[in-house]
């Protein structure tokens, strides 16, 4: 008797409702998520107050030192506003050299438009340590430009390299393709009627973009510029190539004193520090978003 | 002179009077647009007077938009010339054309408001705070969209952005307001609705319009004169009456209004349809084109002889659809089917198929074209 009952019941049981479904489907994200970046984070944290001796060597202790080592040394806060300065640099420079190829991206159409997006893609397909040794040949001393212009007459190499100008020319140039794939992405409200309209209306072209196309476009500039300001801040093989350990950026730093100096408390304190500058930087980004509504 | 004459008073004058060729206050002469082979517009000739109220009735595709872009400027004429009181605007960019545009899909400024969209046009016209505020409100106020100015036009119903596209276009004051199927995103109500206020605004204004359209009856009811177009080319400019009682060609004949379309032959006054002669009031001879409108042809259950036309044919209903206002038939006449339709009067006569019926209607009403060898 009893077995024939829970028999009948069964074909009810295997429902779903709506909330459990996209808990299920939640979870593989959420766990992904969890191990790949919750977790690494909180042991960086901890990593950050521990104790280490010169050789490396973690005693097991907790300790503040790291972290008092790099609120009182100015070399330390120094380094953060090189950091942020030289990104937004960086930042502004590939918004305003990408913008124009992304507007003429967004109004061409059909093959044209076809290649030129695989054009503007194509960089990504190789490494930035192979890009970066492409602009080590064209910036050194004897590289393409310096050579270009001492065969005109010019005296003396003009210093391009292992400084912070090249770091500033090959970042901006390897950043690009993130910064026109983001303007496009951002440019759904460009429309060439909305354009057209303000024309009849009596603005010139020049008040055309200054009135429709820049407001509309700026969703675009914003995405592309966190997007791009948190990949420069984050980058060390191109500062590093081109900067010759001349240019002291957090990122450079984070990597000398995790793989160089083998000082892991310091490098993962750095490391969190970078993860605020991100946090702030999407804060803002969140508050621009906002205001334009 | 008397030219002068005429045109100083255009305003206060009849409407519907054909400009002299070449002397309108628009003026379209030989416009034509080409992409590469294909002819989208091909030499229009256009006249139109200081208030009047035109439209391009066309099928898709017919090249109605490509002429009203040619005129704000937004599109480059491949040949031909755009004359607006007199002077030649061909080569003048868009932004000093001083024309209003109503686009299909409106296109307002997402990131402005309400009262920033009409503002826009009065700043690019460098027009004081004080100027500005003034149109704008008054403008706000002929649309009817009072209490909306800081809405944006994300936040506007269709037919709300639809009167925020107009009043942008109308605030400037344009020489020529240009309107591109404005309201065929608008429910039926509604266009109704907008129909009558947008001529309403534009007779008050006095302001010189062209209006695109595919829908006849937008085209019939609104415009002072209709341009019908098809291919790129002008089939025939007239009076809403024109088209309709004297289409020139079976094409407008059977756009501007429904028919019902035979071939035959022509024999002077009469034509035959297959076993069938019918009389019409227009000498033609040869193959024929013939098209009798359904509303003109009168069913009656009386006998051949007790009816008043000059054709009269029996015949029995096939089939009888009520549309409310009408009903139609289907009447098969010896080998010929007439859609035949009528006034419902309240009085419930509706004739069941299978009825035997008498359908006449007057000679003048059988439009007959040459067909073209
Ligand atoms: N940029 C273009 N390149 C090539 N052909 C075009 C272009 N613009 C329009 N055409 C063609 O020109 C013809 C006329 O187009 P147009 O937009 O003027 O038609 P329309 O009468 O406004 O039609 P609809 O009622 O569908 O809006 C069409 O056949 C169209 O395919
Ligand atoms: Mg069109």
């Amino acid at each position: 008797m009893t077995a024939s009952a829970t028999h009948a019941a069964l074909p009810e049981a295997p429902k779903l409702d709506g909330r459990a479904l996209i808990v299920m489907l939640l979870l593989p994200i959420t766990a992904v998520n969890l191990i790949g970046f919750i977790l690494p984070v909180v042991n960086l944290a901890m990593i950050s107050f521990m104790e280490v001796r010169s050789t490396g060597a973690m005693t097991g202790n907790w300790s503040f030192a790291k972290w008092q080592l790099v609120v009182t040394d100015p070399f330390y806060w120094e380094l953060l506003w090189n950091s942020v300065r030289t990104s937004l640099t960086i930042t502004l420079l590939t918004l305003l050299v990408s913008y124009p190829v992304a507007l003429y991206l967004h109004r061409s159409s059909g093959m044209w438009r076809s290649i030129l997006l695989v054009m503007v893609i194509s960089p990504l397909l190789l490494s930035a340590v192979v890009r970066t040794y492409g602009w080590i040949a064209i910036l050194s001393d004897r590289g393409l430009i310096n050579n270009g212009l001492m065969a005109l007459g010019f005296d003396g190499p003009l210093r391009l390299m292992f400084n912070l100008t090249g770091v500033v020319i090959g970042l901006t140039e390897i950043l690009m393709p993130y910064m026109i794939l983001a303007l496009l992405a951002g440019f759904g409200k460009l429309d060439s009627r909305v354009e057209e309209a303000a024309a009849t209306l009596g603005a010139s072209p020049f008040r055309v973009f200054w009135r429709v196309v820049l407001p509309l476009s700026l969703p675009g500039i914003a995405l592309g510029s966190l997007l791009t300001f948190v990949l420069a801040v984050s980058s060390f093989i191109t500062p590093k190539l081109l900067g010759g350990g001349r240019v002291f950026l957090l990122a450079t730093e984070v990597y000398d004193q995790a793989i160089v100096t083998l000082d892991w408390p310091l490098a993962a304190t750095l490391s969190i520090i970078v993860l605020v500058v991100f946090g702030v930087a999407l804060t803002i980004y969140s508050r621009v978003l906002k205001s334009l509504g | 002179m008397i030219h002068h004459a005429s045109t100083a008073t255009n305003i206060a004058a009849p409407l519907g009077n054909e400009a002299k060729p070449g002397h309108g206050f628009l003026s379209l002469q030989g416009l034509s647009k080409r992409y590469s082979e294909f002819v989208a517009v091909d030499a229009v000739d256009l006249d139109v007077n200081q208030g009047e109220f035109v439209s391009l009735l066309g099928p898709s595709g017919c090249g109605k938009t490509t002429t009203l872009r040619m005129i704000a400027g937004l599109v480059q004429a491949s040949g031909g010339r755009i004359v607006v009181a007199g002077r030649d605007l061909t080569a003048i960019p868009p932004f000093r054309r001083d024309m209003g545009l109503v686009f299909q899909s409106y296109a307002l400024f997402p990131h402005m408001s309400v009262a920033g969209n009409i503002a826009f046009g009065l700043e690019m016209r460098g027009l004081s705070r004080s100027e500005i505020s003034n149109r704008v409100t008054e403008a706000i106020a002929l649309v009817r969209l009072e209490g909306r100015e800081n809405r944006r036009p994300s936040e506007l119903s269709g037919g709300q952005q639809q009167r925020v596209a107009l009043a942008r276009a109308l605030v400037i004051r344009p020489s020529i307001l240009l309107l591109d199927e404005p309201l065929s995103n608008l429910d039926a109500k509604l266009r109704d609705e907008m129909r009558t206020e947008i001529r309403d605004i534009q007779r008050r204004l006095g302001t010189t319009a062209i209006f695109v359209t595919h829908d006849q009856d937008e085209a019939l009811t609104m415009s002072d004169r209709v341009v019908v177009m098809n291919h790129g080319r002008i089939e025939q400019t007239g009076t809403p009456e024109d088209l309709y009682e004297r289409p020139r060609t079976p094409f407008v004949a059977s756009f501007v209004g429904r028919t019902n379309r035979f071939s035959g032959t022509a024999l002077g006054r009469s034509v035959k349809l297959g076993d069938t002669l019918v009389h019409s009031a227009t000498e033609a001879n040869g193959p024929a084109d013939v098209m009798i409108r359904p509303h003109r042809i009168t069913i009656s259950t009386g006998s051949a002889a007790a009816s008043g036309g000059q054709n009269t044919l029996s015949g029995i209903v096939r089939r009888m659809t009520y549309a409310g206002n009408l009903l139609q038939y289907d009447v098969l006449a010896g080998d010929l089917t007439f859609q035949v339709e009528e006034a419902t009067l309240g009085s419930g006569r509706a004739l069941a198929p299978g009825t035997t019926v008498t359908l006449s209607w007057s000679a003048q009403d059988t439009l007959v074209f040459e067909a073209k060898p």
